[in-house]
Protein backbone atom coordinates (compact mmCIF):
# COMPACT_ATOMS: atom_id res chain seq x y z
CA UNK A 1 0.00 0.00 0.00
CA UNK A 2 1.44 3.42 -0.90
CA UNK A 3 1.54 6.21 0.84
CA UNK A 4 1.90 9.96 0.71
CA UNK A 5 5.78 11.12 1.87
CA UNK A 6 5.22 12.62 5.25
CA UNK A 7 4.66 16.14 4.59
CA UNK A 8 7.44 18.75 5.72
CA UNK A 9 5.62 21.34 7.62
CA UNK A 10 7.98 23.58 7.61
CA UNK A 11 8.99 23.84 4.67
CA UNK A 12 5.18 23.86 3.11
CA UNK A 13 4.54 26.95 5.43
CA UNK A 14 7.69 28.59 4.14
CA UNK A 15 6.55 28.06 0.45
CA UNK A 16 2.87 28.75 1.02
CA UNK A 17 2.96 31.29 3.73
CA UNK A 18 -1.14 32.66 2.57
CA UNK A 19 -2.37 28.92 3.00
CA UNK A 20 -0.82 28.46 6.60
CA UNK A 21 -0.84 31.97 7.84
CA UNK A 22 -4.30 33.85 6.51
CA UNK A 23 -3.96 37.52 6.74
CA UNK A 24 -5.58 39.38 9.26
CA UNK A 25 -7.83 40.87 6.87
CA UNK A 26 -9.20 37.81 5.31
CA UNK A 27 -9.89 35.69 8.32
CA UNK A 28 -12.50 38.77 9.26
CA UNK A 29 -13.82 39.38 6.40
CA UNK A 30 -16.69 37.77 6.35
CA UNK A 31 -18.01 37.86 10.05
CA UNK A 32 -17.42 41.73 9.64
CA UNK A 33 -19.51 41.97 6.83
CA UNK A 34 -22.21 40.21 8.66
CA UNK A 35 -21.76 41.69 12.00
CA UNK A 36 -22.14 45.33 9.35
CA UNK A 37 -25.25 44.02 7.46
CA UNK A 38 -26.73 43.03 10.82
CA UNK A 39 -25.74 46.38 11.83
CA UNK A 40 -27.46 48.32 8.65
CA UNK A 41 -30.76 46.63 9.49
CA UNK A 42 -31.27 47.49 12.97
CA UNK A 43 -30.04 50.96 12.32
CA UNK A 44 -33.15 50.97 9.39
CA UNK A 45 -35.65 49.76 11.95
CA UNK A 46 -35.29 51.88 14.69
CA UNK A 47 -35.17 54.82 11.90
CA UNK A 48 -38.21 53.84 10.29
CA UNK A 49 -40.02 54.05 13.82
CA UNK A 50 -40.21 49.90 13.94
CA UNK A 51 -42.38 49.12 17.10
CA UNK A 52 -43.64 45.50 17.73
CA UNK A 53 -46.21 47.11 19.86
CA UNK A 54 -47.91 48.61 17.55
CA UNK A 55 -47.57 45.61 15.11
CA UNK A 56 -49.31 43.96 18.14
CA UNK A 57 -51.99 45.69 19.14
CA UNK A 58 -52.70 46.47 15.00
CA UNK A 59 -52.66 42.45 14.41
CA UNK A 60 -56.56 42.09 16.18
CA UNK A 61 -57.36 45.16 13.75
CA UNK A 62 -56.02 43.34 10.80
CA UNK A 63 -58.26 40.20 12.16
CA UNK A 64 -61.26 42.46 12.40
CA UNK A 65 -61.19 44.00 9.01
CA UNK A 66 -60.90 40.26 7.34
CA UNK A 67 -63.52 39.06 9.51
CA UNK A 68 -65.67 42.10 8.14
CA UNK A 69 -64.91 41.32 3.99
CA UNK A 70 -66.19 37.96 4.89
CA UNK A 71 -68.37 37.25 2.34
CA UNK A 72 -67.60 39.27 -0.31
CA UNK A 73 -69.88 41.36 -1.82
CA UNK A 74 -70.40 44.06 -4.49
CA UNK A 75 -74.01 45.57 -3.01
CA UNK A 76 -76.00 47.04 -5.70
CA UNK A 77 -72.38 48.39 -7.29
CA UNK A 78 -71.62 45.42 -9.72
CA UNK A 79 -71.87 46.95 -13.05
CA UNK A 80 -69.88 50.07 -11.95
CA UNK A 81 -66.95 48.07 -10.71
CA UNK A 82 -67.05 46.00 -14.26
CA UNK A 83 -66.90 48.87 -16.52
CA UNK A 84 -64.29 50.14 -13.46
CA UNK A 85 -62.41 46.81 -14.13
CA UNK A 86 -62.91 47.39 -18.00
CA UNK A 87 -61.27 50.94 -17.49
CA UNK A 88 -58.35 49.52 -16.06
CA UNK A 89 -57.62 46.71 -18.39
CA UNK A 90 -57.95 49.06 -21.63
CA UNK A 91 -55.55 51.65 -19.51
CA UNK A 92 -52.86 48.90 -19.59
CA UNK A 93 -53.54 47.40 -23.28
CA UNK A 94 -53.50 50.69 -24.74
CA UNK A 95 -50.85 52.28 -22.60
CA UNK A 96 -48.31 49.22 -23.11
CA UNK A 97 -49.24 49.30 -26.88
CA UNK A 98 -48.17 52.82 -27.25
CA UNK A 99 -45.11 52.46 -25.59
CA UNK A 100 -44.00 49.46 -27.82
CA UNK A 101 -44.77 50.79 -31.07
CA UNK A 102 -42.93 53.96 -29.49
CA UNK A 103 -40.30 52.43 -28.87
CA UNK A 104 -39.51 50.00 -31.46
CA UNK A 105 -37.86 52.73 -34.11
CA UNK A 106 -36.03 54.19 -31.48
CA UNK A 107 -34.23 51.83 -29.86
CA UNK A 108 -32.88 51.00 -33.20
CA UNK A 109 -31.02 53.97 -32.42
CA UNK A 110 -29.78 52.47 -29.16
CA UNK A 111 -28.54 49.56 -30.77
CA UNK A 112 -24.83 48.92 -30.84
CA UNK A 113 -24.98 46.65 -34.42
CA UNK A 114 -27.39 49.55 -35.81
CA UNK A 115 -25.85 52.70 -34.81
CA UNK A 116 -22.30 52.01 -34.05
CA UNK A 117 -21.38 55.34 -32.93
CA UNK A 118 -21.22 55.99 -29.14
CA UNK A 119 -21.90 59.41 -30.03
CA UNK A 120 -25.02 58.70 -31.50
CA UNK A 121 -25.88 56.37 -29.31
CA UNK A 122 -25.17 57.74 -25.65
CA UNK A 123 -28.10 60.55 -25.64
CA UNK A 124 -31.08 58.23 -27.27
CA UNK A 125 -29.72 55.95 -24.12
CA UNK A 126 -29.50 58.46 -21.56
CA UNK A 127 -32.84 59.97 -23.17
CA UNK A 128 -34.60 55.97 -22.18
CA UNK A 129 -32.84 56.29 -18.47
CA UNK A 130 -33.95 59.23 -17.40
CA UNK A 131 -37.60 58.52 -18.72
CA UNK A 132 -37.48 55.27 -16.93
CA UNK A 133 -35.83 56.69 -13.57
CA UNK A 134 -39.12 58.29 -13.16
CA UNK A 135 -41.85 55.79 -11.54
CA UNK A 136 -45.41 55.42 -13.85
CA UNK A 137 -46.77 56.66 -10.76
CA UNK A 138 -44.89 59.74 -10.55
CA UNK A 139 -45.76 60.43 -14.16
CA UNK A 140 -49.46 59.55 -13.45
CA UNK A 141 -49.38 62.43 -11.18
CA UNK A 142 -48.02 64.69 -13.44
CA UNK A 143 -50.41 63.89 -16.45
CA UNK A 144 -53.34 64.54 -14.31
CA UNK A 145 -52.07 68.21 -13.62
CA UNK A 146 -52.01 68.41 -17.75
CA UNK A 147 -54.86 66.63 -18.94
CA UNK A 148 -57.12 66.19 -16.00
CA UNK A 149 -58.35 63.24 -14.10
CA UNK A 150 -59.59 59.99 -15.70
CA UNK A 151 -58.30 57.39 -17.72
CA UNK A 152 -56.36 59.43 -20.59
CA UNK A 153 -54.09 60.44 -17.97
CA UNK A 154 -53.55 56.73 -16.53
CA UNK A 155 -53.17 55.58 -21.03
CA UNK A 156 -50.39 58.73 -20.83
CA UNK A 157 -48.69 57.73 -18.23
CA UNK A 158 -47.63 54.35 -18.38
CA UNK A 159 -47.06 54.88 -22.30
CA UNK A 160 -44.24 57.03 -21.47
CA UNK A 161 -42.92 55.51 -18.11
CA UNK A 162 -42.74 51.92 -20.69
CA UNK A 163 -41.31 53.82 -23.54
CA UNK A 164 -38.44 54.05 -21.71
CA UNK A 165 -38.66 50.43 -20.01
CA UNK A 166 -38.88 48.84 -23.86
CA UNK A 167 -36.25 51.51 -25.16
CA UNK A 168 -33.78 49.53 -23.36
CA UNK A 169 -34.76 45.85 -23.57
CA UNK A 170 -35.93 46.34 -27.22
CA UNK A 171 -32.27 47.68 -28.24
CA UNK A 172 -30.47 45.07 -26.21
CA UNK A 173 -32.75 42.07 -27.76
CA UNK A 174 -31.51 43.69 -31.32
CA UNK A 175 -27.83 43.71 -30.04
CA UNK A 176 -28.32 40.01 -29.05
CA UNK A 177 -29.44 38.90 -32.87
CA UNK A 178 -27.34 36.47 -34.72
CA UNK A 179 -24.66 38.22 -37.11
CA UNK A 180 -24.92 35.57 -39.42
CA UNK A 181 -28.18 36.05 -41.00
CA UNK A 182 -28.20 39.66 -41.23
CA UNK A 183 -24.70 39.40 -43.21
CA UNK A 184 -26.41 36.79 -45.39
CA UNK A 185 -28.56 40.01 -46.44
CA UNK A 186 -26.36 42.29 -46.86
CA UNK A 187 -24.20 39.60 -49.40
CA UNK A 188 -27.04 39.17 -51.11
CA UNK A 189 -27.17 43.12 -52.12
CA UNK A 190 -29.89 44.20 -49.19
CA UNK A 191 -30.20 47.95 -47.98
CA UNK A 192 -29.91 48.40 -44.43
CA UNK A 193 -33.20 48.72 -44.09
CA UNK A 194 -33.62 44.82 -45.95
CA UNK A 195 -30.97 43.75 -43.16
CA UNK A 196 -33.40 45.21 -40.22
CA UNK A 197 -36.51 43.64 -41.94
CA UNK A 198 -35.37 40.64 -42.44
CA UNK A 199 -31.98 39.83 -40.81
CA UNK A 200 -32.76 41.54 -37.80
CA UNK A 201 -37.05 41.51 -37.15
CA UNK A 202 -37.65 37.47 -37.86
CA UNK A 203 -35.51 36.90 -34.83
CA UNK A 204 -36.04 39.76 -32.65
CA UNK A 205 -40.13 39.65 -32.63
CA UNK A 206 -40.62 37.06 -30.57
CA UNK A 207 -38.46 38.29 -27.94
CA UNK A 208 -40.27 42.01 -27.98
CA UNK A 209 -43.54 40.03 -27.97
CA UNK A 210 -43.00 37.87 -24.63
CA UNK A 211 -41.99 41.28 -23.43
CA UNK A 212 -44.97 43.50 -24.35
CA UNK A 213 -47.18 40.74 -23.46
CA UNK A 214 -45.76 40.37 -19.56
CA UNK A 215 -45.63 44.39 -19.70
CA UNK A 216 -49.62 44.20 -20.42
CA UNK A 217 -50.37 41.90 -17.66
CA UNK A 218 -47.65 43.73 -15.16
CA UNK A 219 -49.75 47.31 -15.73
CA UNK A 220 -52.80 45.92 -15.37
CA UNK A 221 -51.59 45.98 -12.01
CA UNK A 222 -49.54 49.01 -11.75
CA UNK A 223 -52.79 50.81 -13.65
CA UNK A 224 -54.78 49.64 -10.25
CA UNK A 225 -52.20 51.55 -8.89
CA UNK A 226 -52.26 54.80 -10.82
CA UNK A 227 -56.06 54.72 -10.70
CA UNK A 228 -55.52 55.25 -6.64
CA UNK A 229 -53.99 58.49 -7.27
CA UNK A 230 -57.29 59.76 -9.82
CA UNK A 231 -56.37 58.24 -13.38
CA UNK A 232 -59.42 56.27 -13.37
CA UNK A 233 -60.31 52.49 -13.52
CA UNK A 234 -60.98 49.80 -10.55
CA UNK A 235 -58.44 51.57 -8.62
CA UNK A 236 -60.25 54.47 -7.68
CA UNK A 237 -63.45 52.17 -6.63
CA UNK A 238 -61.04 50.31 -4.38
CA UNK A 239 -59.75 53.65 -2.62
CA UNK A 240 -63.19 54.95 -2.02
CA UNK A 241 -64.43 51.69 -0.71
CA UNK A 242 -61.27 51.66 1.67
CA UNK A 243 -62.24 55.15 2.66
CA UNK A 244 -65.66 54.56 3.80
CA UNK A 245 -64.36 51.16 5.55
CA UNK A 246 -66.77 49.21 3.08
CA UNK A 247 -64.83 45.58 3.69
CA UNK A 248 -67.29 43.69 1.83
CA UNK A 249 -67.08 45.43 -1.45
CA UNK A 250 -63.04 46.14 -0.71
CA UNK A 251 -62.47 42.02 -0.87
CA UNK A 252 -64.96 41.82 -4.17
CA UNK A 253 -63.09 44.65 -5.67
CA UNK A 254 -59.41 42.65 -4.83
CA UNK A 255 -60.55 39.14 -5.85
CA UNK A 256 -62.17 40.87 -9.35
CA UNK A 257 -58.25 42.15 -9.79
CA UNK A 258 -57.02 38.83 -8.91
CA UNK A 259 -59.31 37.30 -11.39
CA UNK A 260 -58.40 39.65 -14.09
CA UNK A 261 -54.50 39.23 -14.03
CA UNK A 262 -54.70 35.64 -13.77
CA UNK A 263 -56.88 35.45 -16.73
CA UNK A 264 -54.97 38.03 -18.76
CA UNK A 265 -51.86 36.03 -17.69
CA UNK A 266 -53.74 32.88 -19.09
CA UNK A 267 -54.26 34.69 -22.38
CA UNK A 268 -50.71 36.16 -22.82
CA UNK A 269 -49.39 32.76 -22.01
CA UNK A 270 -51.36 31.41 -25.34
CA UNK A 271 -50.53 34.41 -27.36
CA UNK A 272 -46.98 34.01 -26.86
CA UNK A 273 -46.87 30.66 -28.24
CA UNK A 274 -48.66 31.04 -30.62
CA UNK A 275 -45.75 33.85 -31.97
CA UNK A 276 -43.08 32.24 -31.54
CA UNK A 277 -44.09 28.56 -32.06
CA UNK A 278 -44.81 25.81 -30.06
CA UNK A 279 -41.43 23.71 -31.75
CA UNK A 280 -38.82 26.28 -30.60
CA UNK A 281 -39.74 25.43 -27.02
CA UNK A 282 -40.22 21.42 -27.25
CA UNK B 1 -12.61 38.24 -66.02
CA UNK B 2 -11.77 38.90 -62.31
CA UNK B 3 -8.67 40.68 -60.93
CA UNK B 4 -7.21 40.96 -58.05
CA UNK B 5 -4.34 43.68 -57.92
CA UNK B 6 -2.02 44.15 -54.54
CA UNK B 7 -5.27 43.27 -52.22
CA UNK B 8 -4.21 43.64 -48.42
CA UNK B 9 -6.58 43.69 -45.69
CA UNK B 10 -5.28 44.71 -42.08
CA UNK B 11 -6.59 44.12 -38.62
CA UNK B 12 -4.91 46.28 -36.64
CA UNK B 13 -1.09 45.24 -36.78
CA UNK B 14 -1.78 41.70 -38.28
CA UNK B 15 -2.35 41.66 -42.13
CA UNK B 16 -4.82 38.71 -42.47
CA UNK B 17 -4.52 38.76 -46.85
CA UNK B 18 -1.07 40.06 -47.55
CA UNK B 19 -0.60 41.98 -51.66
CA UNK B 20 -2.68 38.89 -53.19
CA UNK B 21 -2.97 39.43 -56.86
CA UNK B 22 -4.36 37.02 -59.53
CA UNK B 23 -6.94 37.37 -62.19
CA UNK B 24 -9.67 34.92 -63.00
CA UNK B 25 -11.09 34.21 -66.04
CA UNK B 26 -14.45 33.52 -66.66
CA UNK B 27 -16.35 29.93 -66.30
CA UNK B 28 -13.71 29.11 -64.02
CA UNK B 29 -13.60 26.48 -60.84
CA UNK B 30 -11.41 27.74 -58.63
CA UNK B 31 -10.46 26.36 -55.11
CA UNK B 32 -8.69 28.20 -52.49
CA UNK B 33 -6.20 26.21 -49.95
CA UNK B 34 -4.72 26.59 -47.08
CA UNK B 35 -4.83 26.34 -43.26
CA UNK B 36 -7.57 28.30 -40.88
CA UNK B 37 -6.52 31.60 -40.28
CA UNK B 38 -4.43 31.56 -43.94
CA UNK B 39 -6.64 34.54 -44.67
CA UNK B 40 -9.11 32.31 -47.36
CA UNK B 41 -12.10 33.61 -45.88
CA UNK B 42 -11.10 37.59 -45.91
CA UNK B 43 -10.32 36.91 -49.48
CA UNK B 44 -13.69 35.75 -50.54
CA UNK B 45 -14.94 38.29 -47.91
CA UNK B 46 -13.03 41.27 -49.79
CA UNK B 47 -14.06 40.64 -53.00
CA UNK B 48 -18.06 40.70 -51.83
CA UNK B 49 -16.59 44.15 -50.01
CA UNK B 50 -17.69 42.27 -46.26
CA UNK B 51 -14.75 43.27 -45.70
CA UNK B 52 -12.78 46.25 -46.22
CA UNK B 53 -9.64 46.03 -48.27
CA UNK B 54 -6.92 48.33 -46.67
CA UNK B 55 -4.46 48.65 -49.67
CA UNK B 56 -5.14 47.34 -53.57
CA UNK B 57 -7.75 47.05 -55.85
CA UNK B 58 -10.85 44.42 -57.67
CA UNK B 59 -11.63 44.60 -61.18
CA UNK B 60 -14.18 42.92 -62.58
CA UNK B 61 -14.68 43.20 -66.47
CA UNK B 62 -12.62 46.43 -65.64
CA UNK B 63 -14.72 48.08 -63.30
CA UNK B 64 -13.17 49.12 -59.65
CA UNK B 65 -15.24 47.03 -57.49
CA UNK B 66 -13.25 48.50 -54.15
CA UNK B 67 -14.53 51.90 -55.46
CA UNK B 68 -18.36 51.19 -55.43
CA UNK B 69 -20.55 52.63 -53.34
CA UNK B 70 -24.52 52.82 -52.35
CA UNK B 71 -27.00 50.81 -54.80
CA UNK B 72 -23.72 49.97 -57.39
CA UNK B 73 -21.96 48.21 -54.42
CA UNK B 74 -25.65 46.16 -53.76
CA UNK B 75 -25.76 45.34 -57.25
CA UNK B 76 -22.26 44.22 -57.48
CA UNK B 77 -23.04 42.01 -54.16
CA UNK B 78 -25.90 40.51 -55.44
CA UNK B 79 -23.53 39.63 -59.15
CA UNK B 80 -20.84 38.01 -56.55
CA UNK B 81 -22.75 36.22 -54.53
CA UNK B 82 -22.02 34.78 -51.14
CA UNK B 83 -22.25 30.93 -49.90
CA UNK B 84 -21.34 30.66 -46.18
CA UNK B 85 -19.68 28.03 -43.81
CA UNK B 86 -22.95 28.36 -40.92
CA UNK B 87 -25.48 29.08 -44.30
CA UNK B 88 -26.57 32.56 -42.45
CA UNK B 89 -30.01 31.59 -43.76
CA UNK B 90 -32.71 33.64 -41.42
CA UNK B 91 -34.16 30.60 -39.44
CA UNK B 92 -37.25 32.27 -38.52
CA UNK B 93 -38.34 33.12 -42.11
CA UNK B 94 -39.55 30.33 -44.47
CA UNK B 95 -37.44 28.42 -47.31
CA UNK B 96 -39.00 30.45 -49.91
CA UNK B 97 -38.14 33.97 -48.35
CA UNK B 98 -35.16 33.31 -47.58
CA UNK B 99 -34.69 32.27 -51.25
CA UNK B 100 -36.23 35.63 -52.54
CA UNK B 101 -33.87 36.93 -50.41
CA UNK B 102 -31.59 36.82 -53.34
CA UNK B 103 -33.94 39.51 -55.61
CA UNK B 104 -33.18 42.18 -52.94
CA UNK B 105 -30.49 44.51 -55.08
CA UNK B 106 -33.40 43.88 -57.82
CA UNK B 107 -36.78 44.50 -56.57
CA UNK B 108 -37.55 48.08 -55.33
CA UNK B 109 -37.55 48.22 -51.75
CA UNK B 110 -41.39 49.06 -51.26
CA UNK B 111 -42.30 45.56 -53.00
CA UNK B 112 -39.56 44.15 -50.85
CA UNK B 113 -40.10 45.54 -47.29
CA UNK B 114 -44.05 45.07 -47.59
CA UNK B 115 -43.62 41.09 -48.97
CA UNK B 116 -45.12 41.71 -52.44
CA UNK B 117 -43.07 39.88 -54.39
CA UNK B 118 -43.72 39.86 -58.27
CA UNK B 119 -44.89 36.78 -59.87
CA UNK B 120 -41.90 36.39 -62.04
CA UNK B 121 -39.22 36.41 -58.79
CA UNK B 122 -41.07 33.87 -57.12
CA UNK B 123 -41.34 31.69 -60.02
CA UNK B 124 -37.52 32.25 -60.53
CA UNK B 125 -36.85 31.30 -56.80
CA UNK B 126 -39.06 28.18 -57.10
CA UNK B 127 -37.09 26.72 -60.47
CA UNK B 128 -33.98 27.69 -58.29
CA UNK B 129 -35.06 25.30 -55.48
CA UNK B 130 -36.48 22.50 -57.61
CA UNK B 131 -32.81 22.66 -59.39
CA UNK B 132 -32.12 21.01 -55.60
CA UNK B 133 -35.16 19.25 -55.12
CA UNK B 134 -36.27 21.44 -52.32
CA UNK B 135 -39.27 22.95 -53.50
CA UNK B 136 -41.59 20.91 -51.72
CA UNK B 137 -40.60 22.74 -48.75
CA UNK B 138 -40.51 26.13 -50.20
CA UNK B 139 -43.03 26.91 -46.85
CA UNK B 140 -40.89 25.27 -43.90
CA UNK B 141 -39.33 27.58 -41.83
CA UNK B 142 -35.26 27.47 -42.47
CA UNK B 143 -34.29 26.45 -39.01
CA UNK B 144 -36.35 23.19 -39.35
CA UNK B 145 -33.74 21.81 -42.09
CA UNK B 146 -31.15 19.82 -41.73
CA UNK B 147 -27.32 20.78 -42.66
CA UNK B 148 -27.02 19.78 -46.15
CA UNK B 149 -30.76 21.23 -46.87
CA UNK B 150 -30.09 24.75 -45.75
CA UNK B 151 -26.74 24.79 -47.56
CA UNK B 152 -28.64 24.02 -50.60
CA UNK B 153 -31.08 27.15 -49.62
CA UNK B 154 -28.62 29.33 -49.54
CA UNK B 155 -27.44 27.91 -52.87
CA UNK B 156 -30.28 28.19 -54.54
CA UNK B 157 -30.79 32.04 -52.58
CA UNK B 158 -26.97 32.35 -54.42
CA UNK B 159 -28.48 31.14 -57.94
CA UNK B 160 -31.52 34.02 -58.27
CA UNK B 161 -28.98 36.66 -57.47
CA UNK B 162 -28.34 35.97 -61.28
CA UNK B 163 -24.69 35.99 -60.36
CA UNK B 164 -21.46 36.41 -62.34
CA UNK B 165 -19.31 34.64 -59.36
CA UNK B 166 -20.10 32.70 -56.85
CA UNK B 167 -17.70 32.93 -53.54
CA UNK B 168 -18.17 30.08 -51.48
CA UNK B 169 -16.38 29.99 -48.02
CA UNK B 170 -16.21 26.70 -46.78
CA UNK B 171 -19.54 25.35 -47.99
CA UNK B 172 -18.97 22.17 -46.56
CA UNK B 173 -17.04 22.67 -43.43
CA UNK B 174 -20.20 21.90 -41.30
CA UNK B 175 -21.70 19.35 -43.16
CA UNK B 176 -20.90 15.29 -43.49
CA UNK B 177 -19.18 13.36 -46.44
CA UNK B 178 -22.72 12.64 -48.20
CA UNK B 179 -23.67 15.96 -47.60
CA UNK B 180 -20.75 17.10 -49.00
CA UNK B 181 -20.58 15.39 -52.25
CA UNK B 182 -24.31 17.03 -52.75
CA UNK B 183 -23.19 20.42 -52.30
CA UNK B 184 -20.06 19.74 -53.89
CA UNK B 185 -21.86 18.65 -57.15
CA UNK B 186 -24.65 21.67 -57.26
CA UNK B 187 -21.38 23.91 -56.83
CA UNK B 188 -20.16 22.07 -59.78
CA UNK B 189 -23.29 21.68 -61.73
CA UNK B 190 -24.35 25.74 -61.20
CA UNK B 191 -20.63 26.23 -62.99
CA UNK B 192 -20.56 23.93 -66.14
CA UNK B 193 -24.38 24.28 -66.43
CA UNK B 194 -24.76 28.52 -66.03
CA UNK B 195 -20.98 28.84 -67.02
CA UNK B 196 -20.84 30.91 -63.60
CA UNK B 197 -17.34 31.09 -61.93
CA UNK B 198 -16.83 29.45 -58.40
CA UNK B 199 -14.53 30.32 -55.95
CA UNK B 200 -14.49 28.07 -53.31
CA UNK B 201 -12.48 28.39 -49.85
CA UNK B 202 -11.78 24.42 -48.92
CA UNK B 203 -9.76 23.20 -46.11
CA UNK B 204 -9.41 19.16 -48.00
CA UNK B 205 -7.22 18.47 -50.98
CA UNK B 206 -8.92 15.52 -51.93
CA UNK B 207 -12.28 17.90 -52.55
CA UNK B 208 -10.02 20.42 -54.10
CA UNK B 209 -8.32 18.38 -56.80
CA UNK B 210 -11.32 16.26 -57.74
CA UNK B 211 -13.62 19.72 -58.22
CA UNK B 212 -11.37 22.41 -59.18
CA UNK B 213 -9.39 23.27 -62.34
CA UNK B 214 -7.17 25.55 -60.49
CA UNK B 215 -6.04 26.07 -57.16
CA UNK B 216 -4.80 29.31 -55.51
CA UNK B 217 -2.88 28.53 -52.39
CA UNK B 218 -2.31 30.62 -49.19
CA UNK B 219 -0.30 30.72 -46.43
CA UNK B 220 -0.25 33.79 -43.62
CA UNK B 221 -2.23 36.08 -45.75
CA UNK B 222 0.08 35.62 -49.13
CA UNK B 223 -0.62 33.78 -52.00
CA UNK B 224 1.99 30.68 -52.43
CA UNK B 225 0.99 28.63 -54.96
CA UNK B 226 -1.32 29.40 -58.25
CA UNK B 227 -1.68 26.71 -60.76
CA UNK B 228 -3.59 23.35 -61.81
CA UNK B 229 -3.95 20.92 -59.42
CA UNK B 230 -1.59 18.57 -60.59
CA UNK B 231 0.87 21.17 -60.22
CA UNK B 232 0.67 20.58 -56.60
CA UNK B 233 2.85 18.33 -55.57
CA UNK B 234 2.81 17.10 -52.16
CA UNK B 235 6.04 19.04 -50.99
CA UNK B 236 3.97 21.79 -51.52
CA UNK B 237 0.97 20.66 -50.16
CA UNK B 238 3.27 19.78 -46.90
CA UNK B 239 4.45 23.51 -47.01
CA UNK B 240 1.26 25.09 -47.71
CA UNK B 241 -0.30 23.18 -44.12
CA UNK B 242 3.15 22.38 -42.41
CA UNK B 243 2.04 19.08 -39.71
CA UNK B 244 -1.62 19.14 -40.82
CA UNK B 245 -0.94 17.79 -44.46
CA UNK B 246 -1.38 14.29 -43.84
CA UNK B 247 -5.05 15.37 -42.38
CA UNK B 248 -6.47 17.15 -45.37
CA UNK B 249 -4.86 15.13 -47.66
CA UNK B 250 -6.68 11.98 -46.36
CA UNK B 251 -3.07 9.90 -45.88
CA UNK B 252 -3.14 7.43 -42.78
CA UNK B 253 -1.17 9.39 -39.84
CA UNK B 254 2.43 7.96 -39.67
CA UNK B 255 3.49 5.23 -38.19
CA UNK B 256 6.50 4.69 -35.89
CA UNK B 257 8.40 1.51 -36.35
CA UNK B 258 6.77 -0.65 -33.39
CA UNK B 259 3.11 0.63 -34.88
CA UNK B 260 2.22 3.16 -32.25
CA UNK B 261 0.35 6.26 -33.60
CA UNK B 262 2.29 9.36 -33.34
CA UNK B 263 -0.32 12.17 -32.03
CA UNK B 264 -0.07 14.91 -35.08
CA UNK B 265 -0.03 17.31 -32.51
CA UNK B 266 2.96 16.46 -30.36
Amino acid sequence: MSQLPKPDRDQLRAKYPDVFDRPAETRLATPAMIVGAFAVFVFGLVNLDFSPARLWSGLSQLGWITLMMIPPDPGSSLPAYLSALGETLSIAVLGTTVAAVLALPVSLLAARNIIPSQLLRFPVRRAFDSIRGVDTLIWALVWINVVGLGPFAGVLAIAVADFGAFGKLFSEAIEAADKKQVEGIRASGGTALHEIRFGLMPQVLPVIAGQVLYFIESNTRSATIIGIVGAGGIGLQLAEQIRVLEWQKVSFLILMILVAVAAIDWISGKLRFAIIGQRAIA
Amino acid sequence: MLVVEGLTCRFGTKAAVDNASFSIAPGSFVGVIGRSGAGKSTLLRMINRLAEPSEGRILFEGVDVTALRGKELRQWRARSAMIFQQFNLVGRLDVLTNVLMGRLAEIPSWRSLTQLWPDEDRALAMSALEQFDMAAIAAQRADQLSGGQQQRVAIARALVQEPDIILADEPIASLDPRNTRIVMDALLRINKHFGITVICNLHSLDLARNYCDRLIGMAAGRVVFDGAPEMLTDRIARELYDLEASDVMGTAPAQTPDGATVPAAA
